[in-house]
C-alpha cells in the first residue's frame, strides 16, 4: 500500500528583498527555501500511520519544482518517506495551486496510493487549494483541516476530526482512498538523525516531467492554471500609530480608554 | 545591511584635546588581569576592540608608583622603562585600527596595600581604608604633596613615550584625587583642606602640571566620582560635584564621569540584579550644565537606541562603556553594518569583576567566551577557523555550554545536531532568569537562539532538536553522528549531600512532600509552606535568590548556611545589596551553622565551629577534638535544600562502557562539557563549550590545548641597566 505526501518547498524572506523586473515575484536572489510547514505535519501522519501498521506501507513524497526543490525532499526523507518525485519541466513557471493540483493527479493516477495527505496549505501564497483541487480532479473523497486521522483496519474508511472555526471540531467518517489535508498540532513532527540525513543522501530522486506523467498540452504551466499573478507589490502602510504621552498613571489610563473604545465597552 | 541612518550621530568623530576620536564609542578603564606584566594580553585585549570599532580603549587602573601598588589584585603599572615597553605593544596594536589608547594614571592611597611593594601609601589625613581595613596611609605634607604629583608628572611622560594618546588623573572610585576633595577623608586645616578651593587644590594642581607635561602631545583626562552617595559627608553632584567640575574644566580635554566609592562600586558597575542600563544617569546629566568639554558616562550600554537618546539629550557626548565592551568587543561595528540583532548584550553579572575582586586571575565574560583568551589562545570572537572535515556532530543538552558549543562548531561549518528534552534552549538559565532581578541573565540564551536560528538557515543538515525524549545510548549509538557531545548539565543535590561533609543529610530526601530541591521551587509543582528553611552550602546566588523570592511571596525564610552566604557576590558587587533587599524582606539567617539530619517539620542544626577548640590526638576511632554539643532543632513547613550540585553524566557513563561498539556505528569521538563534566560557573560551562568546539579536530580534545604562558624569564633583562641574575648587596 502507498501513500502520497506531496510537499512544497516554499520560500521565506528576509526584511529586504527586491521584486523581478516583471514585478510578478520576488527575485530569486531573495528567495530562502524551506519545507512547508505544514507538510512537516502531513509527512509525520503518513510515518505514524506506516509505523502502526504492520503490512508494509510504502511512503512517497512528490513535489514541483526544480533542483533547489531536492532539499525538501531529501529532509522527508531522512525523516523515513521511502521515495521521492520531483517533476519539472520550464514550462511549468508560473504554475499555481490548480496546475500543481493537476500534477499531483498524474502522479496518483500513476502510483495508485490508498490515501494522499498534503498540508492544509503553503505557507507562502496559503491558497490552500492544491489538496482538495487534487481530490477534485481525481474524483476523490476529502477532508480538509484535519486535526486527527484514524484508519480502520483494512484501510478502506477512516474517521477524522476536523478544526472548525471558534473552537468546533466536527468528527466524520469518509472513504479511502481520500485526500487528507492536514492541520498542524496533529501530532509532533519528528526530526531527521544524523543517520538519516547522511542515508537520504544517497536515495535517488526520481526526475519527472509533464510528459512523462502523460500530461497534455492544456493540463500544463499556465494553460492548466486557474489565475495568474499579475502583480506583487508591498502595500502602503497607513500610520495608526499613537504615541501615549503624560505621566504613567496618564499614560495607563489613556491606555486603558483606548482599549475599552475597541472593545466596545 | 548598512548603518541605520537614525545612529548616524553615534558615529561622528569628536575632538579631545589635541586628538580626535573617531567615533562615540569608548571603552573606559577597566581590569581585565593583563596589566604591564601580560602584554600580550593587554595587545591583544584591548586592540581587538579598537578592530570592532571603539574610538578609545584604555588600560586598567595604572600605577604611577610603588607607592600605589595594588597587589593582591591586578593593575597596569607606569613604573619603569620595562613597563613602557610593555604598554607600547598596546598602543601600537590599537593605532593600527585608527583609535586612540589611553592610560588611567592611578594613586590608590590607603586603598592600595602595598603589599609587593611594601611602600607607605600616602594621603591628604591619615586614616584606614574603609576597602582595606589594615593599610592606614601617612598624611602628606607639602613636601609630600610636591613629591606624590611629581610621580603623576613623570608617569605621564612614561605614558607618552609608550604612545598613549589620552592620559588620565583618576580621581573616581575614591583614589588619591578625590581624597583630597572629600571631607570624607581630608581633615586637612591648611591650603588643601576645609573649602571646596582648597580640597580642589591637589587635583587641579596635578592637572596642571600633568597638562604642562604632556598636554600637547595628549588629550588630558579625569575620571571624577560626581557623587560618592554618602549624602552630605562626601561629594554630592549638585554640591561639590559641579563646583568642581567648573573649576577644573579648564583643564581637561576629557571628562569621564560615574558615581559611588571603591568600598561599594557595585553602584558605578552596577550588576543587573539591581540595576538596569543607564542607572548612573540621574546624577551625570547634570554634568553637560557646566561642563564645555566633552563628557562621557557609563552605565552598561549595550542598546543603539538608549545610546543615541543619551547623546541626543546632551545627557553626554560620548558612550563611556567597560562591560558591554567585553561582552561584545564589536558592538560598535554592529551598528555600523545594522547588525544590532548581532550584538551580543552584556546580561549585568559582574562575573568579569569578580576576578579583579578575587585577586587578578585573567577575566572572563559569561557572554563572550574569548574574552581573555584572545593572545593566550589565539580565539577571535567574530572570526572561526573553518572546519577541518566533514564530521558531523551531535550536542545532547542546549544549556549554556552545549548552545555555545553548537553555535561556534556551525560557524566553523560543521553540522550539528543540537538535541534537548527542553522545547527552548538555555538549559537550567531558563529557571534562574526567573529569580528576581536576573531576567537580562536571559540575553546568554537569546543570543546563541538568534544566531542558532541565522546558522541553521546556512546550513540546511544542522539542526534544532527541541522537546524530544531524553536520549538513550542505544538513540546515541544509533544517531550517526561522527561525535557526539554530551552536555546534560548537571541537578541539585536532593539528599543534603554537600561540600562541607561531603556526605548526605539523613532524612533529607527531596522525593519526600517537604523537601524541595531548587528546580522543585521552580517547577511549582510542591507546595511551599509559610515557615520555609533553606539550607545552603553554596556561596552564591541561589539562596539569597530563593529567599528573596519567597519571601517576597509572603513566607516566612531562614537561611541556615554553613558556609559564607553568598561570598562570591562579595566579587560580583551583588552583595551589599543582596544584604540591603535580605534584611528588608525579614529573612533570618543562621552562619556558620549547618544541618545534622531532618525529619517532617524539624531540622536539626548544629555550629559549624561547635567542636572542641583543643585539638589531641585520642586514638583510633576517636575524634581529635571534644564532640559537637550545640545541636537542637528548628522547625519549618518547607525545607529547601542548596547544599551542593551534581554532574547529570549518567549517558556520558554509559557510552563510555559501550566505547567498543562506538566504532561499528562510526563514532570517533564521546566528550562531555558543561556542568555535566563538573558544576560550575556560567561563564566556565560557556567555555567549555565554546573551547572543545575550537579545538574537535585535535587527538583528544577532551582536554585543553596549551596555551600561550606570558611568564617572566629567568635571566632575561627587561631592560637597560638591570641586571637579571641573583645579585646580593654585601
Amino acid at each position: 500500500m502507498k501513500i502520497l505526501v506531496p510537499i512544497k518547498q516554499v520560500v521565506t524572506l528576509d526584511e529586504d528583498f527586491e521584486f523581478t523586473p516583471d514585478n510578478r515575484d520576488v527575485d530569486h536572489d531573495f528567495h530562502i527555501y524551506d519545507l512547508n510547514e505544514w507538510d512537516d505535519y502531513s509527512l509525520e501522519e503518513a510515518l505514524l500511520i506506516k509505523e502502526s501498521n504492520d503490512s508494509p506501507i510504502e511512503i512517497i513524497v512528490c513535489t514541483v519544482g526544480n533542483e533547489y526543490a531536492d532539499e525538501s525532499l531529501r529532509k522527508c526523507l531522512a525523516k523515513g518517506a521511502d521515495r521521492a518525485i520531483r517533476v519539472w519541466s520550464n514550462e511549468l513557471k508560473n504554475t499555481d495551486s490548480i496546475g500543481i493540483a493537476r500534477i499531483i493527479a498524474h502522479i496518483a493516477r500513476r502510483e495508485e496510493p490508498q490515501l494522499i495527505l498534503t498540508g492544509v496549505q503553503s505557507s507562502d501564497f496559503a491558497h490552500s487549494t492544491t489538496g482538495v483541487a487534487t481530490a477534485g480532479i481525481l474524483g476523490w473523497p476529502y477532508a480538509a483541516v484535519v486535526n486527527r486521522f484514524e484508519p480502520d483496519h483494512d484501510f478502506t474508511k477512516a474517521s477524522i476530526l476536523r478544526e472548525l472555526e471558534g473552537g468546533l471540531e466536527e468528527a466524520m467518517n469518509i472513504d479511502l482512498p481520500a485526500v487528507i489535508t492536514i492541520q498542524v498540532g496533529i501530532n509532533k513532527p519528528r526530526y531527521a538523525s544524523l543517520r538519516g540525513i547522511k542515508q537520504a543522501q544517497s536515495i535517488p530522486i526520481e526526475e519527472a516531467t509533464p510528459d512523462s506523467l502523460g500530461m497534455i498540452d492544456s493540463e500544463i504551466g499556465e494553460s492548466g492554471s486557474a489565475s495568474i499573478i499579475k502583480k506583487m507589490f508591498i502595500p502602503e502602510k497607513l500610520s495608526t500609530a499613537i504615541i501615549i504621552e503624560g505621566t504613567p498613571a496618564q499614560q495607563a489610563s489613556k491606555l486603558a480608554k483606548i482599549i475599552n473604545d475597541f472593545k466596545g465597552v | 545591511m548598512a548603518l541605520d541612518p537614525k545612529y548616524a550621530p553615534l558615529f561622528e568623530p569628536i575632538k579631545i584635546g589635541p586628538k580626535i576620536l573617531r567615533n562615540r564609542f569608548y571603552q573606559v578603564p577597566h581590569c581585565i588581569g593583563a596589566g604591564s606584566d601580560r602584554p600580550g594580553f593587554q595587545a591583544a585585549h584591548r586592540s581587538l576592540k579598537a578592530e570592532g570599532g571603539w574610538a578609545g580603549i584604555n588600560t586598567e587602573y595604572c600605577s604611577i608608583h610603588p607607592e600605589s601598588d595594588d597587589t593582591h589584585r591586578l593593575s597596569a603599572r607606569l613604573w619603569d622603562d620595562g613597563d613602557v615597553h610593555n604598554l607600547r605593544a598596546m598602543t601600537d596594536h590599537i593605532h593600527k585600527y585608527g583609535s586612540l589608547a589611553g592610560v588611567e594614571m592611578w594613586y590608590g592611597s590607603s586603598h592600595a596595600p602595598n603589599m609587593e611593594s611594601r611602600c607607605t601609601p600616602r594621603g591628604p589625613s591619615q586614616y584606614n581604608s574603609e576597602f582595606e581595613n589594615l593599610t592606614y596611609c601617612k598624611e602628606m605634607d607639602l613636601d609630600d604633596i610636591t613629591h606624590v604629583q611629581q610621580y603623576y608628572v613623570e608617569a605621564a611622560l612614561r605614558a607618552r613615550d609608550a604612545g598613549f594618546d589620552i592620559v588620565y588623573v583618576y580621581g573616581a572610585h575614591s583614589y588619591l584625587p578625590l581624597q583630597f576633595l572629600s571631607p570624607y577623608y581630608n581633615k586637612r586645616k591648611d591650603k588643601y583642606g576645609g573649602s571646596l578651593e582648597n580640597r580642589a587644590r591637589f587635583w587641579i594642581e596635578t592637572l596642571e602640571k600633568v597638562g604642562k607635561a604632556v598636554g600637547n602631545d595628549c588629550a588630558i583626562a579625569t575620571r571624577f566620582a560626581i557623587d560618592t552617595l554618602y549624602g552630605p559627608s562626601s561629594i554630592e553632584i549638585e554640591e561639590d560635584g559641579l563646583h568642581f567640575i567648573e573649576l577644573a574644566d579648564p583643564l581637561v580635554d576629557l571628562w569621564d564621569v560615574n558615581i559611588g566609592d571603591i568600598a561599594e562600586w557595585g553602584e558605578d558597575a552596577g550588576p543587573s540584579r539591581f540595576y538596569r542600563q543607564g542607572h548612573q544617569l540621574p546624577w551625570t546629566i547634570h554634568v553637560k550644565r557646566i561642563a564645555k568639554k566633552p563628557v562621557l558616562g557609563v552605565g552598561r550600554f549595550t542598546d543603539p537606541e538608549k545610546m543615541m537618546e543619551i547623546v541626543r539629550s546632551g545627557a553626554a557626548d560620548i558612550i563611556g562603556a567597560a562591560r558591554p565592551s567585553i561582552a561584545d568587543p564589536f558592538l560598535p561595528n554592529k551598528i555600523l553594518e545594522g547588525r544590532v540583532d548581532d550584538i551580543r548584550v552584556c546580561i549585568g553579572c559582574n562575573v568579569c569583576i569578580s576576578r579583579w575582586e578575587i585577586g587578578g586571575p585573567p577575566m572572563i565574560c559569561t557572554q563572550n567566551a574569548t574574552a581573555g583568551e584572545e593572545y593566550r589562545r589565539g580565539w577571535h570572537p567574530e572570526r572561526f577557523p573553518k572546519k577541518t572535515s566533514d564530521d558531523s556532530i551531535l550536542i545532547v543538552g542546549a544549556g549554556p555550554s552545549g548552545s555555545e558549543c553548537a553555535r561556534v562548531l556551525m560557524e566553523r561549518g560543521y553540522t550539528v545536531h543540537l538535541y534537548d528534552t527542553s522545547e527552548k534552549i538555555g538549559g537550567h538559565l531558563n529557571d534562574i532568569i526567573t529569580l528576581p532581578g536576573l531576567g537580562e541573565w536571559g540575553y546568554h540564551r537569546d543570543y546563541r537562539e538568534s544566531q542558532l536560528a541565522k546558522l541553521i538557515k546556512k546550513n540546511k543538515h544542522s539542526q534544532l532538536s527541541l522537546g524530544q525524549n531524553p536520549m538513550t545510548v542505544e538513540n546515541v549509538l544509533k544517531y550517526g553522528a561522527d561525535k557526539i557531545v554530551i552536555a546534560t548539565g548537571s541537578s541539585w543535590n536532593t539528599d543534603g549531600n554537600n561540600g562541607l561533609t561531603h556526605d548526605s543529610i539523613p532524612g533529607i530526601d527531596a522525593s519526600n512532600n517537604w523537601t524541595l530541591t531548587p528546580e522543585q521551587v521552580f517547577s511549582g509543582k510542591k507546595k511551599i509552606g509559610k515557615r520555609v528553611v533553606i539550607l545552603n552550602a553554596d556561596t552564591y546566588f541561589m539562596s539569597p535568590s530563593i529567599a528573596e523570592q519567597l519571601a517576597k511571596n509572603g513566607h516566612e525564610v531562614t537561611i541556615v548556611s554553613g558556609v559564607h552566604l553568598a561570598n562570591y557576590m562579595h566579587f560580583t558587587l551583588e552583595y551589599s545589596n543582596m544584604r540591603r533587599r535580605l534584611h528588608e524582606l525579614h529573612v533570618q539567617e543562621l552562619n556558620d551553622v549547618f544541618a545534622s539530619r531532618a525529619e517532617e517539620g524539624h531540622l536539626e542544626i548544629f555550629d559549624t565551629y561547635g567542636d572542641g577548640s583543643t585539638r589531641i590526638y585520642a586514638g583510633p576511632g576517636k575524634l581529635p577534638r571534644r564532640e559537637n554539643d550545640t545541636h537542637r532543632s528548628i522547625e519549618f513547613d518547607s525545607l529547601i535544600v542548596v547544599t551542593g550540585r551534581h554532574s547529570n553524566d549518567s549517558l556520558y557513563r554509559e557510552l563510555k562502557t559501550q566505547q567498543g561498539d562506538w566504532s561499528a556505528n562510526g563514532i570517533k569521538g564521546v566528550y562531555i562539557i558543561g556542568d555535566a563534566e563538573a558544576p560550575r560557573l556560567i561563564a566556565d560551562a560557556t567555555f567549555t563549550g565554546h573551547r572543545l568546539a575550537r579545538e574537535i579536530e585535535e587527538t583528544n580534545p577532551q582536554f585543553p590545548l596549551p596555551y600561550k604562558r606570558e611568564v617572566a624569564i629567568y635571566g632575561a633583562q627587561r631592560m637597560q641597566n638591570f641586571n637579571p641574575l641573583i645579585e646580593y648587596k654585601f
